[in-house]
């Protein structure tokens, strides 16, 4: 997008962002030698966050600056039925319901790093643990590379083109990276902190200035759409409903067993802090995605009959009329601008970390070098890391198209471990063999739907076909080859809710 | 002591959540439902909304009302190690 109004204020702006991002890294991380000496220290703060640092880190992490740059657009052109952003967002809280009261329990006691750490420990299997760590590694990489398209993409219009895509890249990347080497996850959830606060505010202000451009009034908004644009005030069309319920089970399974998101579950201080976090996240969607789903509802009165690509630009189009209200306006834009750029950078921050954790814990220290010190493994990670982000950059210079596309893309493959992580905390007689099997068809059902360009099926994701499959085959096989006694023991006892191993 | 509580094991938590979700999506309206509209939303959407926001309730205070495991036993620990 092109903002007309902002070009070098922007890059002052942006300059204060990175500073900031890099002083909360520095202070977070002096003075602590375990951070650098502990994988629970780097990648999880030690098991320690408290509620405030929780609470942001959740959110900034669920919600990018894609969720505005992206959802204002998918809204403009949708129509009302957008509003299902709200609902799939929210259902993610009730996915968490379900696994993360038993997990948290299990991997305080068991010390877990990493997601794969909880198959790894129930199933005993190598199948099962590789071919987790390959869906969950794919995902994350498919993510992170999506952020960074989206941070180029943002910087570049906010400063009118006065920093190129290339350069804001790959400053915000060594900015991002230099935090996270200096403090770890308390770097990432300390920032979280100020980015969730600026995304927070900057989405309350740009909905006041739209509405306020439009004269105050949504029904004014709503008529003008329904004589020039009927279907999208319209009752959806039952395939849209399906499709409605589709994306409810894909980003609400998806989403909660991210491994970055089950990583948070890891380094909650204490059970308290954990649900007084998601009962407060509960409440997020609709002060978030559902305010950005008025705005591209807005958007459609202000700029009617964008096509798709033209429609891509719509924050930025909005933003510009905004600014131009008065000097107030025009600076909170500069500053919310440079606030979506934040809030990419702390979704990207988060998934790096991950990623990184899931190298070092789950590749290096499981098959490579078991033996290595934690301080090494701790520095593979943070070496991989880089690379990785090297890698894909490098991709990201031919960034695609649609941002919703690829984000759809990386749940198909990713909610194929949902079986394994949940079935296998409550159901003993949950086998090895089964769940690999039912995990690698789910995981090709979904792919080759996707790629032969069939990614929905009467409005219903590859991916959620594959999961059905992937069920019924983990479930199925588990019940005609029983586990041993024996077996059923030991799962007992992994999954029961003691603290104390 | 509170007594142990595990969202998993109540079944009505899960019914209750298959419902919200029915009513959420507007898979039931005839073609009509479009006005009257309120507060700027057409009926059907304005509703869905709502009832969106039923769900966000519902999920926030099930995390604080139905879920209790191991919470007493860490805070009785933090007290003793504050009192240290």
């Amino acid at each position: 997008m092109n903002l007309a109004f902002s070009g070098i204020d922007g890059v002052i702006i942006l300059v204060f962002y990175a500073l900031v991002m890099l002083l909360i890294g520095y202070l977070s991380g002096r003075g602590d030698k375990k951070i650098h000496h502990s994988m629970s220290g780097y990648f999880l703060a030690g098991k320690n966050l408290g509620f405030i640092a929780l609470f942001f880190t959740l959110y900034a992490t669920q919600y990018s600056g894609n969720t505005i740059v992206g959802y204002a657009p998918t809204a403009y052109r949708s129509g009302f039925s957008w509003i299902q952003s709200v609902s799939f967002m929210t259902i993610i809280i009730g996915v968490y319901l379900l696994f993360a009261p038993r997990l948290y329990v299990i991997s305080k006691r068991n010390k877990f790093i990493t997601p794969t750490d909880w198959l790894k420990y129930r199933f005993n299997s190598k199948a099962v643990t590789l071919l987790g760590v390959f869906l969950m590694l794919w995902g994350l990489g498919n993510y992170l590379l999506e952020q960074l398209v989206a941070i180029g993409q943002a910087v570049a219009g906010m400063t009118g083109g006065t920093i190129p895509y290339q350069v804001a890249v790959i400053a915000f990347i060594l900015v991002m990276l230099a935090y996270e080497w200096m403090g770890g996850m308390k770097a990432v959830a300390f920032t979280d902190v100020m980015q969730g606060l600026v995304l927070m505010v900057g989405i309350l202000v740009f909905l006041g200035g739209a509405l306020y451009l439009v004269g105050g009034n949504l029904t004014n908004v709503t008529t003008f759409i329904m004589d020039s644009e009927p279907a999208k005030v319209g009752v959806p069309a039952m395939e849209t409903s399906i499709n409605w319920f589709s994306i409810l089970l894909l980003v609400g399974c998806g989403a909660a067993i991210y491994p970055h998101a089950v990583q948070r579950i890891y380094s909650a201080e204490s059970e308290k802090t954990l649900k007084k976090s998601f009962a407060r996240m509960a409440w997020m969607p609709p002060v978030t995605t559902g305010l950005v789903f008025v705005i591209g509802i807005i958007g459609i009165s202000m700029f009617p009959g964008l096509n798709e690509a033209n429609s891509e630009q719509l924050v930025g189009m909005m933003a510009n009329e905004i600014a131009s209200i008065n000097s107030f306006y025009y600076w909170v834009m500069i500053l919310f601008f440079g606030g979506i750029v934040a809030a990419i950078v702390s979704t990207a921050d988060s998934v790096l970390l991950s990623f990184s954790s899931m190298i070092s814990n789950d590749i290096y220290g499981n098959f490579i070098n078991p033996k290595a010190s934690e301080y090494r493994k701790v520095l593979v990670g943070k070496i991989v890391g880089v690379i990785a982000v090297i890698l894909l950059i490098w991709i990201a210079w031919n960034p695609p198209g649609t941002l919703y596309q690829i984000f759809v893309l990386k749940f198909e493959l990713l909610v194929q471990v949902f079986p394994a992580f949940i079935l296998g905390l409550y159901w003993k007689k949950l086998s090895a063999r089964p769940v690999f099997l039912g995990m690698l068809l789910g995981a090709v059902i979904a792919g080759v739907m996707t790629l032969t360009g069939h990614s929905t099926v009467y409005g219903i994701h590859g991916g959620v076909i594959g999961l059905l499959v992937n069920f019924v085959v983990a479930v199925g096989g588990s019940v005609l080859v029983p586990v041993s006694a024996k077996q059923e023991g030991r799962a007992d006892e992994m999954t029961s809710l003691k603290i104390e191993a | 002591m509170e007594k142990m509580k595990e969202p998993i094991k109540k079944k009505w938590i899960w019914i209750g959540l298959v419902l919200i979700i029915l009513v959420i999506v507007p898979w039931y309206y005839p073609d009509k439902a479009v006005e009257p509209i309120i507060l700027g939303f057409p009926f059907w959407a304005f509703l869905s909304g709502v009832f969106s926001l039923v769900l966000c309730g519902y999920l926030s205070w099930l995390c604080t009302h139905e879920w209790n495991i191991v919470e007493d036993f860490e805070e009785e620990e933090k007290r003793k190690v504050d009192e240290k």
